[in-house]
C-alpha cells in the first residue's frame, strides 16, 4: 500500500473541469505556435532585407562590381564554378582531406583524453604540454607544415589535425573529469573498478560535452584545410579560392565560400543530429 | 568477543588541508546491534558524513578499529547500500534502468533483478514509472527511485547521508514514513545522517549527537518511543523532550 500518490497521476475529476483544462492547453498551443511562427517570419525578413541592401548597393551602381559581385552575378558564378571540369577534382582534394584532419583530429585528441583523464602517470607526463601547447595559435604551424610535409595533401591533413586535436582532447578530458563526486562514491561503495566506473557512469557523463567538442573539431579541421591551401598547394578548394582572387574573379570566390559554408554545414547538422540520438536525455 | 553487527574503536580521522591539519572525526567509539536504526546528528563539520564514510568503507586511512560482521573493514563490500542527499540517478538511464544498477556493477543473477526491481518500485510507490527517465519526475520522486536502488542488491546496511535534505517539508514527512514502513518490513540495519533532530527522534532507536571542531561522539542518546510510529508521536510530550535533550548536548538552546 502506498502512502501517496504522485500529484500528476491525479485526474480531473469532472467533465467541466476537464473541458476548462482542454480549452486552455488549446489557447496556449494557438498562442506557442503563433510566436513560433512570428519568429521565422522575422529570421526570414532579416535575411531578405539583407539580399536586398546587398542588391541594391552592388546592382545600383554604389559598390563597384568587381569589388562585390551582385547576388545575381554570384548565383551565375556558383553555377558557372560548380559545372566547370576543374571543379569536382579539387573538392575531391579538399574533402578527403578534410575527412581525414578529422578523423585522425578526433580519434587521438578522444584517446589522449581518455589517457590523461583515467591515468595518473599519463597526466603527470603530458599534460603540462598539452596545456603550454594549447594556448598559441596553431595556424601559425601552417606554413612550416607545408615546408616538412610538401605541397600536397599531407601538410593540409596535418595542420586539420593540429587544430582538431585540442578541442576534442580537452573537452573528452573535462567530461571524464566534471562528473558528480556522489556518483563516484556510488560507484564505489558498489565495487565498481576503474572500468566499469568508466564504461557505465564517466564516459556517459563526458559524452555531451565530448559531442560539443566533436562540433568544434568540425568547423577547426575545415579551416586548418583551407587555410594550409592558401599557405601552398596545387589543388582544393583553399587553392581555386586563392587562384580566382588572384585573378579577380570575386563573384567565383563568392560562389565557392557559398558552397563550402554549405557543404560545412550540412555535416554540421548532421553531427548536430547524431548529438540528439547519442545524448538524448539532454532533450528530455 | 562482542556480538555487534559494528564494532568502531578509537576512530578517527585527520585531513590535510591548506590551512593545516583539520581533526574531522576525534576518537569515537560505538557498537551498533544488526536491525538496529542509528541517526548521526550534528551540525555541519562535526564528522558525520565522514563516519558514514568510513562506515562505508570509503576513507582509505584512519585510525581506530572498525568491524563489521566479525571482519575488519575499511574497504568497499556488497552487503552495504549508499544513498545521497541528492539521488544521484543516471540520466541516460530510465528509472528501471537505474534501480538495477547495482545489480549490473555486481554481476546479480538478472532474472532475479529484474523481478525484484518490479517489487522495489512497487514498494516505494513508483510502479508505472519504470521507463521514465531522471529528468521527468519530481525530486521527491527521484529520492524514491535512489530508496529503491539502495534496496536493489538487498544489502545488509543502508547508510543514508541526509537522503531527504533537499526535500520539502511535506515529501520529506512522507519520506520518512516510507523510510520506516520499509525498514520495518526488511529489517535492515540503518545509519541515517540528518542535521535535523526531529526527522532523527522520530526515525531512531538511538542517536548519536556529534559535536564540531573537532568532530566528537558527544553522546547516545535512547529513544524509547513505541513502534510502530506515525506522524502524531510528534506531538507525544516524551518527543519534545528527547528534542530538547538532543539540543541541550549540542550546546543549541541558550
Amino acid at each position: 500500500m502506498n502512502m501517496m500518490q504522485s500529484s500528476d497521476e491525479m485526474a480531473a475529476s469532472s467533465p467541466a473541469h476537464r473541458e476548462t483544462i482542454e480549452r486552455f492547453v488549446e489557447t496556449e498551443r494557438r498562442r506557442q505556435k503563433k510566436k513560433v511562427l512570428a519568429n521565422r517570419v522575422l529570421a526570414a525578413g532579416f535575411g531578405v532585407f539583407v539580399l536586398l541592401v546587398w542588391g541594391i548597393a552592388t546592382e545600383g551602381g554604389f559598390v563597384h562590381k568587381l569589388i562585390i559581385p551582385s547576388p545575381i552575378d554570384t548565383f551565375w558564378a556558383t553555377g558557372r564554378v560548380m559545372s566547370a571540369d576543374y571543379f569536382w577534382p579539387n573538392v575531391w582534394v579538399t574533402l578527403q582531406e578534410i575527412l581525414w584532419g578529422f578523423a585522425i583530429g578526433l580519434a587521438s585528441g578522444t584517446v589522449l583524453g581518455v589517457a590523461v583523464a583515467m591515468f595518473d602517470s599519463v597526466r603527470a607526463t603530458i599534460y603540462p604540454y598539452l596545456v603550454a601547447l594549447q594556448a598559441p595559435p596553431k595556424i601559425v604551424l601552417a606554413p612550416i607544415f607545408v615546408t616538412w610535409f610538401g605541397f600536397d595533401q599531407p601538410s593540409k591533413i596535418a595542420i586539420a589535425v593540429v587544430m582538431s586535436f585540442f578541442p576534442m582532447f580537452l573537452n573528452t578530458l573535462t567530461g571524464l573529469s566534471s562528473v558528480d563526486p556522489n556518483a563516484v562514491k556510488l560507484m564505489r561503495s558498489l565495487t565498481a573498478g576503474r572500468w566499469k566506473t568508466f564504461r557505465h557512469l564517466l564516459l556517459p557523463n563526458a559524452l555531451p560535452i565530448m559531442m560539443a567538442g566533436v562540433k568544434l573539431c568540425w568547423t577547426l579541421a575545415v579551416l586548418g584545410v583551407i587555410v594550409g591551401e592558401f599557405v601552398g598547394a596545387s589543388a582544393g578548394i583553399g587553392y581555386l579560392i586563392y587562384a580566382m582572387n588572384f585573378q579577380l574573379d570575386i563573384a567565383g570566390v563568392f560562389a565557392l565560400i557559398i558552397i563550402l559554408s554549405v557543404f560545412t554545414l550540412v555535416i554540421y547538422q548532421l553531427i548536430e543530429w547524431l548529438e540528439s540520438r547519442v545524448v538524448f536525455w539532454k532533450q528530455l | 568477543m562482542s556480538s555487534s553487527l559494528i564494532d568502531g574503536k578509537n576512530l578517527s580521522k585527520v585531513y590535510a588541508t591548506a590551512t593545516g591539519p583539520l581533526v574531522a572525526l576525534d576518537d569515537v567509539s560505538f557498537s551498533i546491534e544488526e536491525g538496529e536504526f542509528i541517526s548521526l546528528v550534528g551540525p555541519s563539520g562535526c564528522g558525520k558524513s565522514t563516519l558514514l564514510s568510513i562506515l562505508g568503507g570509503l576513507e582509505e586511512k584512519f585510525d581506530g578499529t572498525l568491524v563489521l560482521a566479525g571482519k575488519h573493514h575499511d574497504s568497499p563490500r556488497p552487503d552495504l547500500g549508499m544513498m545521497f542527499q541528492t539521488s544521484v540517478l543516471f540520466p541516460w538511464r530510465t528509472v528501471r534502468e537505474n534501480v538495477r544498477l547495482p545489480g549490473v556493477i555486481l554481476r546479480l543473477d538478472k532474472k532475479e533483478q529484474a523481478k525484484r526491481c518490479d517489487e522495489l518500485l512497487d514498494m516505494v510507490g513508483l510502479n508505472g514509472f519504470g521507463d521514465r527517465y531522471p529528468t521527468e519526475l519530481s525530486g521527491g520522486m527521484r529520492q524514491r527511485v535512489a530508496l529503491a536502488r539502495l534496496l536493489a542488491h538487498d544489502p545488509r546496511v543502508l547508510l543514508m547521508d541526509e537522503p531527504f535534505g533537499a526535500l520539502d517539508e511535506f515529501t520529506r514527512e512522507t519520506m520518512n514514513l516510507e523510510l520506516l514502513r520499509i525498514w520495518e518490513k526488511t529489517g535492515k540495519t540503518v545509519i541515517f545522517v540528518t542535521h535535523n533532530i526531529g526527522e532523527a527522534v522520530f526515525l531512531s532507536d538511538r542517536i548519536f549527537v556529534m559535536t564540531p571542531r573537532p568532530g566528537r561522539l558527544e553522546g547516545i542518546v535512547e529513544v524509547d518511543l513505541p513502534r510502530p510510529r506515525k506522524t502524531d508521536v510528534m506531538r507525544d510530550a516524551h518527543f519534545s523532550e528527547l528534542v530538547f535533550t538532543i539540543r541541550r548536548m549540542l550546546g543549541v538552546d541558550h
